[in-house]
């Protein structure tokens, strides 16, 4: 099923220029995996061992993947997925 | 108790009090104090410099306090420069309208940074420079202050319009029990975070846009925390939710008073001076350059900090000429991607960063420990902000950095000083422990402080002036040192029992005009006389508005300075403020409206 992913500033080289793009998948593992594909590197830039990466947010709609199932996180057709780098403390 | 240059023979004289801002002038006496100097004598003169410092290796040095061409320092007060330069806007975010602070902060910023300027003077002209007379822009270190806020509110790209009064100033952080105690709440971690409120019975879903809203509170200055999350504390008595926060590894500090500060076993000490010094090996610092346009330059720093208090430092030594070293760890430091941002890097973190080299090391192997042991070999100063143990757990402390350079100035911008707190020692824990959140809350009519990162911002500003002072004692007596400074020390000089009272004002409000709010302050008689001659009639609060709503803030700001009474545009979105030409001089343009340095010298 195709999801929009809304890509933030710093990865928009890795999607040329795109500020957003679709991709396929039933979870946000494999939705990754397949932006991995088209999009080389990206997948380095938002998993660390299999965990999403501690300065990454990725929320499904509204929803911090982190308060769900993490990469495990099912995603529906229509569904927008947004990643935002977040740090705190600063 | 130890004043860094007390030792140092040391003398000052102080210049005339500014007439609407005597706080300043009792700040640079405080910090004098905190600094070991000797007060010689006061110049009544009105066109005396702020201040002089006098010593018999040096030529007199001189401090002027200069206000902007269309901001006049004699017309300028604590309240009407927060509102001038955004303070008032920033912290208006979280507190529901445009508003002041309600603590000298500029006062204390500004003390800071002219006595900063003045030693690094002095440092300079040690090391050969020419530099006699020192010039301090308050207008300067009050945008200083804001400027991360003002990268982001002007980015080319997703600049945040974060306005004065958006959100519910009592939806916000700090936190309230059934009984009523006001507590925050402080984990940099997600997960403490969700098996807090899972505990508590909020929904993963409620306490993610929590997590979120939580996270990006120290860059955006606000918080809106959901109804079902206070709601769910405000049915707890405090002992419960204090206990299910230890159980989650969440910390939990509640909201004291000045008063309950001013009792801690800790507090004398921290008041007596914001640093903690102590002499490393006997050194002479290394061959010189003789600094030629800035004093520091020739001064190599090598900064390993994140966040706030310790990158600002490293730039603020950068815009007195000394050359800083970045240390992040490989991939650079995560928060150069945090929108917005521009040429590949956040603004934000470009306004306190982009004057710095930068070199990635990974600091927990081997190999980059020597590597930092080897840059510390050509280094003046080494500034980290670590977590409490951190240094010695990496056996990068002082004494294993003074093995590799006997004159390094070892510097620790940090959170709680001597203070015990189990609590992350961050902006908003030190001031809800501090009071500085109680004194914020009562003159903003709100529950807790600010969530502009005031004590971050001073706490900087406090480790670069104690820097300074280290330098300067170095450049005298030869020898490396150890420098502490931390946020609950900024915290506590800008409560200070004695300097730390509000000036009281005739009359002081934001009002609206046909067009822009106008910040007026008269804090002398003459002022309230000279105000009432504008407006044709006694300046009676209930009145005012509707006086003032016959012409814009422009025009009642040019007849407010004609006839000299304190006010200022108060500037509600930061993007209008970037464009002010009255803050033009003090103001530079990156990729984001950029503020230049507050200090010149000659």
């Amino acid at each position: 099923m195709s999801v929009s992913v809304m890509v933030p500033t710093l990865l928009r080289p890795l999607t040329e220029g795109q500020k957003k793009v679709e991709a396929q998948g039933e979870t946000v593992r494999q939705l990754i995996d397949q932006l991995d594909q088209r999009y080389p590197g990206i997948k380095g830039r938002l998993v660390h061992d299999d965990q999403v990466h501690r300065f990454v947010n990725i929320y499904v709609n509204d929803d911090d993947i982190r308060f769900a199932d993490g990469l495990a996180t099912v995603i529906a057709a229509g569904d927008r997925l947004t990643v935002l780098p977040a740090v705190a403390g600063g | 108790m130890s004043r860094i240059l007390q030792q140092g023979g040391f003398a000052w004289r102080s210049g005339a009090c500014l007439p609407a801002w005597q706080s300043l002038s009792a700040a640079l006496a405080r910090h004098s104090e905190c600094l070991g100097l000797r007060h010689q004598d006061s110049q009544a003169e009105p066109d005396s410099p702020a201040l002089q410092l006098l010593h018999s290796d040096l030529r007199p040095l001189q401090t002027r306090l200069v206000g902007l061409p269309a901001l006049p320092l004699e017309l300028s007060t604590e309240f009407t420069l927060q509102a001038a330069c955004g303070l008032m806007s920033v912290h208006g975010r979280a507190s529901g309208r445009p508003q002041a602070l309600g603590v000298n902060y500029l006062a204390s910023i500004n003390a800071a940074l002219a006595w900063q300027g003045t030693l690094a003077a002095a440092v300079g002209q040690l090391r050969g420079g020419a530099f006699t007379d020192v010039s301090l822009a308050p207008a300067g270190g009050a945008l200083l202050s804001i400027g991360q806020y003002l990268a982001g509110a002007t980015a080319a790209d997703e600049a945040e319009q974060l306005l004065p009064g958006q959100d519910d100033a009592l939806a916000r952080p700090p936190f309230v029990s059934a009984e009523g105690v006001l507590f925050e709440l402080e984990t940099l971690d997600s997960q403490p975070w969700r098996r807090f409120w899972t505990a508590l019975q909020v929904s993963d879903a409620i306490a993610g846009r929590a997590w979120q809203q939580f996270l990006l509170r120290y860059a955006r200055a606000v918080a809106p925390m959901p109804a079902e999350c206070l709601d769910a504390l405000a049915r707890l008595p405090l002992a419960r939710i204090q206990a299910m926060a230890a159980d989650c590894g969440v910390a939990l500090v509640v909201l004291r008073s000045p008063a309950q500060r001013y009792a801690d076993a800790d507090y004398p000490a921290s008041a007596a001076a914001p640093w903690q010094m102590q002499h490393g090996p006997a050194a002479v610092p290394g061959p010189r350059q003789a600094p030629a346009t800035l004093p520091l330059q020739g001064i190599r720093v090598l900064e390993s900090c994140r966040r706030i208090q310790g990158p600002l430092a490293g730039h603020l030594l950068t815009l007195l000429g000394a050359e800083v070293i970045r240390l992040e760890p490989p991939g650079g430091d995560p928060l150069r991607s945090m929108p917005p941002c521009a040429d590949g890097c956040s603004v934000r973190f470009d306004a306190l960063n982009h004057r710095k080299q930068v070199i990635e090391v990974d600091i927990k192997s081997a190999q980059g420990r020597a590597q930092i042991h080897a840059l510390c070999a050509d280094a003046d100063v080494f500034l980290h902000n670590w977590a409490p143990g951190k240094a010695a757990e990496l056996a990068l402390d002082a004494a294993d950095l003074h093995a590799s350079q006997p004159s390094l100035i070892h510097a620790y911008a940090g959170g709680w000083g001597a203070a015990q707190v189990d609590a992350p020692g961050t902006d908003f824990t030190v001031q809800a422990w501090s009071g500085v959140a109680a004194r914020v809350a009562s003159a903003s009519g709100t529950r807790g402080g600010t969530l502009f990162t005031a004590l971050d911002v001073l706490g900087g500003v406090i480790s670069a002036q104690g820097i300074c002072a280290a330098l300067l004692e170095r450049e005298l007596h030869g020898h490396g040192s150890q420098l502490h400074s931390s946020l609950l020390g900024a915290a506590d000089l800008l409560l200070d029992r004695d300097s730390g009272a509000l000036a009281t004002s005739l009359l002081q409000g934001v009002f609206a005009t046909a067009d822009g709010l106008l910040a007026i302050d008269c804090q002398t008689r003459q002022q309230y006389q000279a105000l009432t001659q504008v407006l044709g009639a006694e300046p009676d609060p209930r009145h005012l508005p509707q006086r003032l709503a016959d012409a814009s803030g422009e025009d009642w700001l040019d007849a407010c300075q004609q006839a000299g009474v304190p006010a200022s545009i108060a500037h509600q979105d930061l993007a209008v403020l970037a464009a002010d030409p009255r803050l033009a001089p003090s103001l530079g343009q990156r990729a984001y409206r950029s503020v230049q340095s507050p200090w010149s010298f000659t």
